[in-house]
């Protein structure tokens, strides 16, 4: 009977088609096949890759516990904005970055598999708390509603692991993210408060 | 109000209020039937938090299960485990030293003003404003770092044990806790003048989603949505438990039950758990922290209850028990689930834009609705 | 409130019998054992007493399903248990036309156990996802399922005599 519940829990997913994409080696038709810009310029997106990491803009995501971490975050003490994720924006098509934070289960994957479709490209996500990563403490042998993890259905860019994490860990989190996007871990010069290494 | 049932048929059209909304706290899908801007019925769709704590329970010994009770109601988790824990002591008969009992209640009543404020800076920022979630977050954080310096925890507390409590607090605890509760009897002129004293607030919440008496009792409304009715039902005064019987304090009720008077009613709650707080403090005997229990507790056969007074209403934990140390059912009463049940006849012919404050004034938290 | 006499009085027309319990062994104050047939006349006058319901749940144990229903007044000191025992095939009525709040838990039984409840305005799922109506979680398995004897209250003496009696957790304790 558990095998039977396990088996409920396969949802179709983004991830695994991209994965089996990246080992069969050929396109096959797949529902979104992103060529990119026809013209590239090196500077433009190197430039394009600084304001977009220093204007991330999440979405309200929160499902559980994490989601207030992630308000007390956005709120005066800890401040994301100073980070240039000024907005929470509600709608998915104004903003770039998801912070799943919180527990997805089966009734809820198939709302984050249109929120994440609906977001316009470049996007990205952080799974943030153990939930997020992998079920977290419900990925237990009588599981039979959660999701253990939600890079089984999207693509995630960074973990954050936590239950819940600090805001400063998420902080962490989105200051990783602007490295990978540009290469560089604090891609605006910042300006030396005091003679500590940043 | 026009007559709905005049009106031609095009101006019907479901609205769904999905599970993503800045607005639903959480994950709660209010499916609503609309008339032009008049709600004809809302629905509640549930499930999308459901995380099987009750299957949870039966599958781990009793006192590994107290994480999960934090993980259910996240904005004021030590009720939860007050509960928990005092339901294990009364079915295995194990006695708590008073000293624990009073940090017990001294934590409990500080996690139910974070709660409250958090609630606050919440049902303002729904209505659209969002200077007052500053404030009442800059309050919680005080409050969130004086705990984690015992608990350990933000958020998510598993500070008390079966017996007592995990660690003892100790005098700088007592100071910064009486600095804070100095400090936030200043701040509650804050947002006395900033919120309750605005004519804007005040339009959108007096006379919004009426819950009368006869209604709390039909569906079972406990807490601040039933003392907003004007019931003075408090799980404290009612039927005391742990060591609430030796302060004094008041319940503070509403008149009309409409959002304004729960809104009162929570505000002034602030107030008369800084009262218990201080008088706690004054109280605090000297002892061990945690009693004396066995190595393996075992749970007799047969069922229990226990009811404790979360920030939401009223808090149930029923207990089967066969034997050994698992629980063989576990079933939490939860106080959102009974007070979210009155929105579909407390919201009929109302203004979309009223839901959006009867919601926010009934403070739910959707994943211990959804357990 | 559930020691007056007219309270008693009302039960005595319905055939049901209240039993006292020990509220600090236990939680509540007075269980009463229900059937199927009283269950809606016992509902009605907890309403008409000023009682609430506080919660409605069920317990899986062999050979029965045992609904739970806690009843609570705001203005007294009064917890009543009520008890049901149901058998693989019963039914039981509906009270949600009498305490609206009941609409959402038997729902949720529904979910979590499958038992059907007759006149139920809407027994769609409630908590869990559409198209899992054979997963019934909290049912418990073989094994782990437990006889009526073995998770309710015993008198400590007089263990042999119960199991004679019908499976029924009002014994004196």
């Amino acid at each position: 009977m558990a095998e039977e519940k396990r088996n409920m829990l396969r949802i179709h997913s983004y991830a695994g088609e991209l994965r089996e994409r990246n080992e069969r080696g050929t396109p096959g038709n797949l529902v979104e096949q992103d060529p990119g810009p026809i013209v590239r310029l090196q500077l433009a997106e190197k430039i394009l890759d600084v304001c977009r990491a220093n204007s991330l803009w999440p979405m309200t995501f929160g499902l559980a516990c994490c989601a207030i971490e992630m308000m007390c975050m956005g709120m005066a003490r800890f401040d994301i904005a100073r980070y240039g994720s000024e907005v929470f924006r509600p709608s998915p098509r104004q903003s770039d970055l998801m912070i799943v934070a919180g527990t997805v289960n089966k009734k809820m994957a198939p709302a984050v598999m249109t929120l994440y479709e609906q977001m316009p490209s470049p996007k990205y996500v952080i799974a943030m708390g153990n939930c997020a990563i992998s079920g977290g403490p419900f990925a237990v042998k009588e599981n039979y509603n959660v999701i253990e993890g939600i890079d089984k259905l999207i693509p995630v860019d960074v973990y954050v692991p936590g239950c819940p994490p600090r805001p400063e860990g998420l902080i962490e989190g989105i200051l990783k993210l602007q490295e990978k996007i540009t290469g560089v871990r604090h891609p605006f010069p910042q300006r030396k408060v005091s003679d500590a290494p940043n | 109000m026009p007559e709905l049932t005049k009106i031609s048929q095009p101006h019907r059209f479901f609205l769904n209020m999905g599970p993503q909304h800045p607005s639903t706290h959480g994950v709660l899908r209010v499916l609503l039937e609309m008339d032009g801007e008049y709600i004809i019925e809302p629905q509640p769709v549930l499930g999308y938090g459901h995380r099987m704590q009750e299957k949870l329970a039966e599958c781990r010994t009793c006192t590994a299960f107290m994480p999960n009770t934090a993980r259910m109601d996240y904005a004021a988790a030590l009720p939860y485990n007050h509960g928990y824990a005092a339901l294990i002591e009364r079915m295995a008969g194990i006695e708590v030293p008073p000293r624990a009992e009073y940090i017990r209640v001294i934590t409990s009543e500080l996690n139910r003003i974070a709660s409250h404020l958090l609630w606050f800076g919440a049902l303002l920022l729904d209505l659209g404003a969002f200077t007052p979630i500053l404030y009442s977050f800059d309050d919680r954080e005080q409050i969130l770092d004086i705990l984690e310096d015992i608990t350990g925890s933000r958020l998510t507390y598993c500070y008390f044990r079966v017996g007592g409590v995990s660690k003892d607090i100790d005098d700088k605890f007592v100071e910064r806790t009486r600095a804070f509760i100095k400090r936030l009897r200043q701040r509650f002129d804050i947002f006395e003048k900033l919120v309750t004293g605005n004519v804007i607030f005040i339009n959108r919440v007096k006379g919004v989603g009426i819950i009368d008496a006869d209604m709390c009792r039909r569906y079972g409304a406990t807490g601040p949505v039933a003392r907003g009715s004007g019931i003075p039902y408090d799980v404290r005064k009612n039927q005391p438990y742990s060591v609430y019987s030796e302060f004094d304090f008041d319940i503070p009720v509403g008149e009309n039950g409409d959002s304004l008077d729960r809104y009162m009613v929570r505000m002034r709650e602030m107030e008369q758990s800084l009262r218990i707080i201080e008088q706690a403090l004054d109280k605090l005997p000297e002892g061990p922290y945690r009693g004396k229990i066995p190595k393996k507790i075992k749970l007799p056969a047969g069922d229990c209850c226990f009811s404790v007074e979360a920030a939401r209403g009223e808090l149930t934990y029923y207990l089967v028990g066969d034997g050994s140390d698992v629980p063989y059912r576990l079933k939490i009463r939860v106080p959102s689930y009974s007070n979210l049940s009155v929105l579909p006849e407390l919201c009929r012919g109302m203004l979309l834009s009223d839901l959006v404050a009867a919601m926010g004034s009934l403070d739910l938290v959707i994943p211990e609705i959804d357990r | 409130m559930h020691r007056t006499e007219s309270f008693a009085q009302s039960l005595r027309k319905l055939s049901l019998e209240l039993q006292e319990v020990d509220f600090a062994q236990r939680g509540y104050h007075a269980e009463i054992l229900l059937t199927a047939d009283t269950l809606r006349d016992f509902a009605r006058l907890m309403l008409e007493a000023e009682y609430f319901l506080v919660f409605m749940s069920a317990v899986h144990m062999s050979p029965a399903i045992e609904l739970v229903y806690q009843f609570a007044q705001f203005n007294s000191q009064s917890r009543i248990l009520g008890r049901l025992f149901l058998d693989a095939d019963g039914v039981v009525p509906t009270i949600s036309d009498i305490f609206q709040g009941s609409n959402w838990h038997e729902r949720e039984v529904k979910d979590f156990f499958g038992i059907v409840f007759q006149d139920h305005p809407n027994l769609e799922p409630l908590i869990l996802p559409e198209g899992s109506e054979d997963l019934k979680p909290l049912l418990k398995e073989e094994d782990k399922l437990k006889s009526c004897q073995e998770v309710s209250w015993q008198p400590a003496e007089a263990e042999g005599e119960n199991e004679a009696a019908e499976p029924s957790g009002s014994e004196k304790s």
